[in-house]
């Protein structure tokens, strides 16, 4: 019975998504190496590599039925996280935010990362049980509860760019949970009719100024804009991205990560120098992976053997599809800089286990999809 | 799907987050596509520009000589600070006045000057904050690195002048090209740009085009902070062509310490080789250290300087034997004797006329230094006769001396290789109708005083210099100047060669003097220190001097009035009857010209002698000295 068990979770193993994965980090660690030829930053991701996947075949092996059941428990120790890394001493202060815990092995690492999995269990806790009618209010207020706490924590730290990838997340399980449709539209309409109306009113009121109007200014327009100070970050990527032309430039001599005129280029703005060496065919192939891994846990959601399960893998394929579209956008200069990593690509143990381990529930529900 | 739900619509649901997903991967796409492929080389462009950077290398600029090749001018490497301007463009230049002020010792309104300036010239590549540093202004630099990456240490050369200002006049200087400067065609054409080093004076104004070198650039990569990655391409500066001048060192030397030795410490030596205008000494009293301006002008203490020259009323920075105007006094009879001969005023058989002490005009006595009864022309000349001058003068009338000034070049410019020669005033009716409006009509007693050199004659030296000189020469009068020939530099197969460049001579003036007339007024001018003429004293047995004393009236001809006393001339040539050199000299406010000039023109004379016929000078006789 086990032995047959263990023989058919081979054959049903996901590994497709598992290669998959594996291929966009081997290929970020590359692009690591690209951006800083000189540091060993590289050498590190391809650690974290084999850590994650460890720790991904381990929670594709264990039923996540078992781990949704006891979320609360996780829920509460994520929490605790958030709150040791706010103590100094503790929690490392870096760039102003103290969001890092030290570890004496590993390293260092950032809770508010890995918090995002108990949170996804805590709402698949709640909102996985079969349903009937409509979205409550209740519901709708339960949901918020469980989100504001961790994302109260860690804007304490301050780290509003992590802060802000948490929202999707409930965004993604209350319309899986029946949220009336017009309210989706209204809202939608109301965020799409609000960001100039705002844009507006807050340039005219004097609300919107200094720093943060230069920042959306670069956006609207880069070439004029204070390239120089608020708009460096924006305008370097955006020349870092356009150099890279239709197939990219192998050099790394004197690219634009290495003397230094693109900042963060192996954490925040790795697509940069994804598409500083790759060019638009590399962008266009690695979207193409991004495009058929979403799909691919997304058909893992449909076919998953419960509400429970299609909650977690579609709650987990909001928060790195947003991911991807703010850190992208932001390198493409569409959108404000703001400090996310892309997931897989991005340099960082903490983001690619939190990320596998993700992926590691979607493997885990796929397989137990004929069991019952 | 595996479960049954009331969720609505849930499939459509999914679908709609799947279609979501995909079309925002869609819209980076296209977003991509713009960028990298629509703009693409717009950006590849931008980044290129961002990192490569053009640092020039500034060309030596030419050496200058005297004739024999002893140094007078060269440059030495120094250190400036400069601010590069790449990297502050969005800094606040006025948030960097404090801190750089205190650090490398910079006045604060210098800098706040100079970014002023900068803001208004888009085209600055960097701003040099401070000219000679020094070793702890460097150490300070690259110890405020990470504070102040803009800031770099430059090397450049800085040209070198003599010490105690010999030849300042002559040399001029070198300073930053201004902003007024750089909007004119001329130097707009020549390819000048801002922060170049030019010559602003002188010689080193004049052959610029010469002494300037081609500079070099370094063509190199740098990171955002400006620091240099790597070197491209280099191109090397090309020096720029050394000057080889007529100054004779020892001659001018010896100008120099005659002025020096003078009471006034005030006025002007020229030698000049009458052959063909060249100068061997021009001296200027006072004079002004140039390195002034090629190594403080932008220092506090520097500029106080400046104004003080300025301000002087001894005007140091005046070169007199081409920007002073002075009455010639009895030099001028040397030009009256020859056009008096020519226009038949007087002939070689009948040239007596009367001295009288004086003339009387209408109730009006003009005086005689003394009584020479009815002298010929070389005794004229030899004793300094004005009474005879006085009646040549009204036999000429004011049109034969507006003749004789047009014919000697008087009322033109020398053509001297210098900046900024003036015109003499030459006597004639509009000159006086100018200068007198409420007694505007040209009068006997005017006449009178345009014949022997004062009120209507003020005349440079270098002037009189080429007239007298031209005398000496049966009329032949050159153009002076300083150049002998620009170096050649560079390789004579290349595009970059600048062959030598001789000063394009043009041929001289000729005034048609008969040899007999040539002959009676150089014997004039020969009695004036062989025959017991006003400069006897300074005689020498077998060399010859040829020349003519003057004493210039300034408040009233021969009274002691101080700071007022007259100027003192010497204008002569030697040997006699066969020129190799002429020397004028002018000092101010002395008194007779026999008693200060003419010593201090022997003095240059026995310089020469000693250099070209190797022994000691004849009757050598000390010059004056204090």
């Amino acid at each position: 019975m086990v032995a047959m068990l263990e023989k058919r979770k081979i054959r049903d193993f996901d590994w497709l998504l598992a290669l998959l994965a594996v291929l966009i980090v081997g290929f970020g660690t590359l692009q690591i190496h690209n951006a800083q030829p000189t540091e060993t930053f590289w050498q590190k991701q391809l650690m974290g590599l084999g850590i994650a996947l460890v720790a991904m075949i381990a929670v594709s092996f264990t039923d996540y039925r078992k781990l949704v059941h006891i979320a609360p428990a996780f829920y509460i120790f994520g929490l605790a996280l958030l709150v040791i890394v706010l103590i100094p001493g503790i929690g490392m202060k870096i760039n102003g935010q103290r969001c890092w815990i030290k570890l004496p092995a590993l390293g260092q690492f950032q809770p508010s990362e890995f918090v995002k999995i108990p949170v996804v269990l805590m709402l698949a806790y709640y909102f996985g049980k079969p349903r009937q009618g409509n979205l409550t209010v209740k519901e709708t207020l339960i949901g918020s509860l469980i989100l504001l706490l961790p994302v109260g924590l860690i804007m304490l730290e301050p780290d509003t760019g992590q802060a802000i990838t948490y929202f999707p997340l409930l965004a993604v399980v209350l319309f899986l949970s029946s949220v009336r449709m017009w309210i989706v539209l209204a809202a939608l309409l109301l965020c799409m009719a609000g960001a100039p109306l705002a844009y507006t009113v807050g340039v005219k009121t004097g609300v919107l100024r200094g720093y943060k109007l230069e920042r959306i200014n670069v956006i609207l327009d880069p070439e004029n804009a204070d390239r120089r100070g608020f708009g460096y970050h924006t305008w370097q990527s955006i020349v870092t991205v356009g150099k890279g032309g239709l197939t990219g430039s192998q050099s790394t001599d004197y690219s634009q990560s290495s003397l230094k005129f693109l900042p963060e280029p192996h954490t925040d703005f790795i697509f940069a120098v994804t598409a500083e060496h790759t060019g638009f065919i590399g962008c266009l192939l690695l979207l193409l992976a991004y495009a058929i891994l979403f799909s691919r846990l997304i058909t893992g959601a449909r076919r998953s053997p419960d509400r429970t399960g299609m909650i977690v893998i579609m709650a987990v394929v909001g928060g790195l599809a947003f991911q991807l579209f703010i850190n992208i956008g932001m390198a493409v200069g569409m959108l404000p800089v703001i400090g996310v990593p892309l997931p897989l690509m991005s340099a960082g143990l903490s983001s690619v286990l939190a990320t596998f381990i993700a992926i590691g529930f979607a493997i885990s529900i796929q397989l137990r999809r004929f069991v019952n | 799907m595996k479960f049954e739900d009331d969720s609505q619509n849930l499939r459509i649901r999914l679908r709609l987050i799947q279609g979501l997903i995909l079309m925002m991967l869609a819209v980076l796409g296209i977003r991509l596509y713009y960028l990298q492929v629509l703009n693409g080389a717009h950006y590849a462009e931008v980044a290129e520009n961002q990192r490569i950077r053009l640092l020039p290398i500034p060309a030596p600029r030419g050496v200058i000589f005297d004739r024999n090749n002893n140094l007078l001018v060269d440059s030495r490497p120094i250190y400036n600070v400069i601010l590069s301007r790449e990297d502050i463009k969005n800094v606040d230049l006025n948030s960097l006045i404090k801190p750089l002020s205190d650090g490398l010792q910079v006045d604060e309104d210098f800098l706040r000057e100079r970014f002023d300036e900068i803001r208004s010239q888009p085209a600055f590549e960097s701003i040099r904050v401070k000219e000679n540093a020094t070793q702890s202004d460097i150490a300070w630099v690259e110890a405020h690195e990470l504070e102040f990456p803009a800031l770099r240490v430059e090397q450049q050369p800085q040209r070198r002048y003599p010490e105690n200002g010999m030849l300042a006049h002559v040399l001029g200087y070198v300073g930053e090209i201004s902003p007024e400067q750089l909007d004119q065609p001329k130097y707009k054409q020549a390819g000048y740009k801002p922060g170049d080093i030019i010559g602003q004076e002188g010689l080193e104004a004049v052959y610029d085009q010469y002494l300037r070198g081609r500079d070099g650039y370094r063509k190199v990569i740098v990171d955002s902070r400006g620091h240099i990655q790597s070197e491209v391409e280099r191109v090397e500066p090309q020096s720029g062509q050394d000057l080889v001048t007529t100054i004779d060192l020892d001659l001018q030397e010896a100008a120099e310490e005659q002025l020096r030795s003078t009471p006034s410490k005030r006025g002007v030596i020229i030698a000049m080789d009458p052959n063909n205008g060249e100068i061997f000494a021009m001296a200027s009293a006072p004079t002004f250290d140039p390195n002034l301006f090629s190594q403080r002008i932008n220092t506090r203490e520097g500029r106080a300087d400046y104004l003080a020259l300025q301000r002087d009323p001894r005007t140091p920075l005046v070169n007199r034997a081409i920007q002073g105007r002075y009455p010639p006094g009895s030099t001028w009879k040397v030009p009256m004797a020859v056009a008096g001969l020519q226009q038949g005023a007087i002939t070689i058989q009948h040239s007596n006329l009367l001295c009288g002490g004086g003339i009387q005009i209408g109730n009006k006595f003009t005086r005689c230094m003394g009584n020479h009864g009815t002298p010929d022309l070389k005794t004229a000349i030899t004793k300094s006769c004005d009474g005879y001058f006085y009646r040549l003068g009204l036999k000429m009338t004011i049109g034969g001396i507006e003749q004789m000034v047009d014919e000697f070049d008087l009322n033109k410019r020398t053509g001297i290789d210098l900046p900024h020669e003036v015109v003499s005033w030459t006597p004639s009716p509009a000159f006086k109708a100018r200068m007198n409006p409420h007694d505007p009509d040209w009068r006997d007693i005017d006449t009178v005083y345009a014949s022997f050199g004062q009120v209507y004659d003020i005349i440079t030296p270098m002037a009189m210099l080429r007239a007298v000189a031209g005398v000496g020469m049966g009329g032949k009068l050159y153009v002076p100047h300083l150049l002998r020939e620009a170096r050649a530099v560079g390789d004579p197969a290349s595009p970059d060669y600048r062959p030598t460049r001789a000063f394009d001579r043009p041929n001289p003036k000729v005034i048609p003097i008969p040899e007999d007339q040539h002959q009676l007024v150089v014997q004039g001018m020969w009695g004036v220190v062989n025959n017991g003429g006003t400069a006897a004293r300074i005689k020498m047995a077998g060399f010859e001097i040829a020349g003519k004393t003057g004493t210039a009236q300034v408040a009233r001809l021969g009274e002691d009035v101080g700071e007022h006393k007259d100027h003192s001339w010497f204008i002569s040539y030697a040997p006699a009857f066969k020129p190799e050199i002429s020397v004028l000299v002018l000092v101010e406010n002395v008194g007779f010209g026999a008693t200060y000039a003419a010593p201090a023109a022997r003095a240059l004379y026995d310089v020469y002698y000693r250099k070209t016929r190797n022994e000691e000078p004849p009757g050598a006789q000390v010059a004056m000295r204090q």
